[in-house]
């Protein structure tokens, strides 16, 4: 592109001064050159004239700025502003912003498992209990058919007890179509809990039926058992209050029934209480009427009653037997006749002996039936009331004891020699850290006889911190109470814990202060009283200071008994000041408060010589000057103070005396 | 590039300085007026953009990133600000505009035309019909008296390229206004 083409970009550039200097010879040569060009550049400045002079006028004025700041103050106004800026900071940050998205991302993604989370549980359990029902509808079927069947039971038991029932159904239900579907073992538990309280609302209707079947029964019975085989047994457990009683009733029972007793066994529990069975063989229709009446002897526990049909074996028996007879006469003649020869005559004896014998069994199998059918079998169980009742119990002590003593090493030992068959040492350790204290744990079993000697004479070695006692009644062969199970001490558990004394805590804490002229010779001084008070001087320290007091702290533990005694002879060291004691009851404790430690902590000091140490001729100037300077001071300070005082008054009176002059003056001029 | 104090300054506004960015308001308003004006051509409006782009820009001054672009960042919050006002402006129509234009030569007799009020009114007319962009920077040139480099920056235009918008805008007056302009000669 030429110049000539782009001369208004040109002519705009060099009126605004932004052409470089090659460019401004370039246009400036042009223009000479072209005539149109220069037409332009002519009008351009003049353009640029008018644009000038006008545009000023619309320029903003100087106030503009005032007035953008006064709007924006008045629309922001001032906040603290710590949080804003912090957060605006903050969103600044990309780290920030970066955690923010990510947060908000995460929190999504919780949301979201949340939801489907929460959609997918009830969509299980909507399933679940589809099964369930499912499992129901199955189940109907096999209770029907129960249904049935337990009725049928319950009319041929006559007064049998709805527990039989429940045992019986519940049996058949195990074997039940129903229960081997293909469901969770959830399910499955559900399904026989189902059942079972099904079971014992049929068991509740069966008893019923069965209430009223005992009722219409008693003349049916004879009938059926005439032309029928049937064998009758039943077991009852009772729970009696005595053993004897209950058998002599039973047997009273079973003689009125027409019945005996086969046999009877007990036996005595650790406690002293019995347990036994009792087998009565009775009439079978008399077995309901007995039932009832061993029902009024004690608790009923449990009872079953069973049925067995054998008519079909007992007949087949029979005519097997018949036919036996037949047999055995027929090889009786045959021996009879005698013709032969001596082998077939043998092989008819082996045949005869054989038959013999399986007639003997089979009638032995027939008296064997005859007698079970006969006699009903009732097997008592019997069991005396609080089978459970403990047969002895066992005191065990636990005793504990703390100990504080000087010497934490001998009284270990002295402990340990205590062990004897009696006494027997299970458990002693001896702990020294490196800071050099020194405890001790030890733990004796003492039989019991002997215990209460040791303890005491443990007891003696130290000072006792600390001693419990704890006593445990535990129950052996039964639990809960009895009123004549035996009491048996146990052996007595002894722990002990040995501390050195200087670790134990003061029973009382005295501070005072003694002053005397001589520190040195006063602090040894304590320290041979306290010796005599039996007490020990823990740790001292002496120091002097700059203006030569002299301190000495002194810290001493002694026995309560003689802490009066030791506080008495203190008056004789010094001036005693400063007393001051703590005293810690701790309430509740049994402490040997004789022995136990009190702590004082003295400290005895001097009045120092007012003597400075400073003594040379150069700080003796130095003082005087200083002192002198003070006091100049001070005089200054004073004057200031009298002329704030007097110079009102001088004013006034200067005044006053001019007044006066001036009134003389003026007389004299008249 | 920029001197390290004005950085400084702008770096402490953007992180919530007032006293900062007050000093800002008190450098940069006038450009921010010239911009405005030269959108809306109308001295009470623009100021009233000018106003609302410093609120807005106080307001949502995290935005920037680097401290230097903040100048440029100001002048264009304006800049939409100057074209909000300007869209949400009653609607004069445009022929009435047009109808007003071409009916005060025919009002005034040709002698009267001459005076600067009838110049005025001419150069007005001509540079409603730039666009917007060439009168800001025309604005920022007359007004400010501001180098084209610097005009650049704060328009974003790319180097150079303001010599072209310029001269055509001056080009563009120039023939509208060359009766008057031959009449003022």
């Amino acid at each position: 592109m030429t110049l000539h083409d782009d001369i208004d970009t040109y002519l705009a550039a060099d009126l605004h001064n932004e052409l470089s200097a090659d460019e401004q010879n370039k246009l400036h040569a042009h223009l000479v050159e072209c005539a149109t060009c220069r037409k332009l550049h002519q009008e351009t400045k003049s353009m640029n004239n008018i644009l000038e002079e006008n545009l000023a006028a619309e320029k903003a004025d100087p106030t503009f700025e005032q007035r953008m700041l006064a709007s924006f103050r008045n629309r922001i106004p001032q906040r603290s502003g710590g949080l804003t800026k912090l957060i605006f900071d903050l969103m600044r940050l990309r780290s920030a912003q970066v955690t923010a998205v990510a947060a908000v991302l995460l929190g999504l993604v919780q949301v979201g498992r949340m939801v489907t989370g929460e959609g997918a549980a009830p969509a299980r359990k909507l399933g679940y209990r589809d099964e369930h029902h499912f499992a129901d509808r199955q189940l109907n079927a096999p209770f029907q058919r129960s249904a049935d069947h337990s009725s049928a039971q319950a009319s041929q038991l006559a007064a049998g007890r709805a527990d039989a029932l429940i045992a019986s159904e519940e049996n058949s239900f195990a074997s039940a179509p129903a229960a081997p579907m293909t469901q969770g073992e959830k399910d499955k538990i559900i399904a026989t809990e189902d059942r079972r309280e099904f079971a014992t609302k049929m068991a509740k209707a069966a008893s019923a039926e069965a209430a009223l079947a005992a009722q219409a029964k008693p003349a049916e019975t004879p009938a059926v058992v005439a032309n029928r085989k049937l064998i009758r047994n039943a077991n009852v457990e009772l729970e009696i209050a005595s053993f004897d009683d209950v058998v002599q009733k039973i047997t009273a029972f079973a003689s009125e029934d027409g019945g005996f007793i086969a046999t009877t066994s007990s036996n005595k529990q650790a406690n002293g209480k019995l347990r036994g069975a009792v087998v009565v063989k009775i009439l079978p229709e008399n077995l309901d009427r007995f039932l009832q009446k061993i029902r009024g002897l004690g608790e009923l526990k449990n009872q079953t009653l069973g049925t067995e049909d054998i008519t079909k074996a007992y007949f087949d028996t029979d005519a097997r037997l018949k036919n036996a007879r037949v047999m055995e006469q027929r090889l009786i003649d045959m021996l009879k006749t005698k013709t032969g020869k001596v082998s077939d005559l043998l092989q008819v004896e082996k045949e005869l002996g054989r038959v013999r014998e399986d007639i003997e069994k089979m009638q032995g199998e027939l008296k064997f039936w005859d007698s079970q059918v006969q006699f009903a079998t009732v097997t008592i169980s019997l069991a005396e009331k609080d089978m459970e009742e403990p047969a002895a119990f066992l005191l065990k002590e636990r005793a504990q004891l703390a100990l504080y003593a000087p010497d934490v090493e001998k009284v270990y030992n002295d402990i340990k020699a205590l062990a004897s068959p009696k006494t027997q040492i299970t458990n002693a350790q001896l702990d020294r850290d490196n800071t050099g204290r020194v405890s001790a744990r030890l733990s004796i079993l003492i039989a019991p006889e002997e215990s209460d000697a040791q303890i005491a004479r443990v007891k003696t070695m130290g000072r006792v911190d600390n001693f419990q006692v704890q006593t445990e009644r535990v129950a052996q062969g039964g639990t809960g109470m009895s009123q004549n199970a035996r009491t048996k001490r146990d052996k007595v558990e002894l722990n002990i814990t040995i501390s050195r004394e200087e670790q134990e805590q003061a029973f009382q804490q005295t501070s005072l202060r003694i002053r005397t002229s001589a520190v040195d010779q006063k602090s040894k001084e304590l320290r041979t009283l306290t010796e005599k008070q039996n007490g020990r001087v823990r740790s001292s320290t002496f120091s002097r200071d700059p203006d030569g007091r002299e301190f000495a702290n002194v810290s001493l533990r002694v026995p309560m008994k003689n802490y009066p005694a030791l506080m008495e002879s203190l008056n004789a060291l010094g001036k005693v000041e400063n007393v001051s004691v703590q005293r810690q009851d701790r309430t509740g404790a049994q402490i040997d408060e004789a022995n136990a430690p009190a702590d004082l902590s003295i400290q005895v000091y001097s009045q120092g010589n007012i003597v400075s140490h400073q003594s040379g001729l150069l700080a003796t100037l130095r003082r005087t000057i200083a002192q002198s300077a003070g006091a100049i001071m001070w005089s200054l300070r004073m004057i200031g103070v009298a002329i704030a005082f007097l110079a009102p008054w001088v004013i006034a009176l200067v005044a006053l005396i001019l007044i006066a002059k001036r009134v003389a003056q003026a007389r004299r001029q008249r | 590039m920029m001197d390290a104090n004005e950085r400084e300054i702008y770096r402490a506004a953007i992180h919530g300085d007032r006293d900062a960015f007050e000093m800002i308001i008190r450098t940069h308003s006038r450009t921010l007026f010239a911009i405005a004006y030269g959108i809306l051509q109308n001295r009470e409006e623009a100021e009233d953009a000018v106003q609302d782009a410093l609120v807005k820009a106080w307001k949502s001054r995290w935005r920037v990133r680097n401290p230097e672009k903040f100048p440029a960042w100001l002048c264009m919050i304006a800049r939409h600000r100057a074209r909000d006002v300007f869209r949400k402006r009653p609607r004069v129509s445009q022929t009435d505009l047009e109808g007003v234009a071409a009916a005060t030569p025919t009002i005034y007799a040709p002698d009267v035309a001459n005076t600067s009020a009838s110049l005025d009114r001419q150069l007005h007319s001509a540079l409603a019909e730039l666009p917007d962009l060439h009168r800001s920077a025309l604005m920022l040139r007359y007004f400010e008296e501001m180098d084209y480099a610097s005009i650049e920056k704060l328009l974003g235009i790319s180097n150079g390229a303001l010599r072209g918008i310029l001269g055509r805008a001056l080009a563009s007056l120039r023939k509208q206004l060359r009766p008057a302009l031959a009449s003022l000669e």
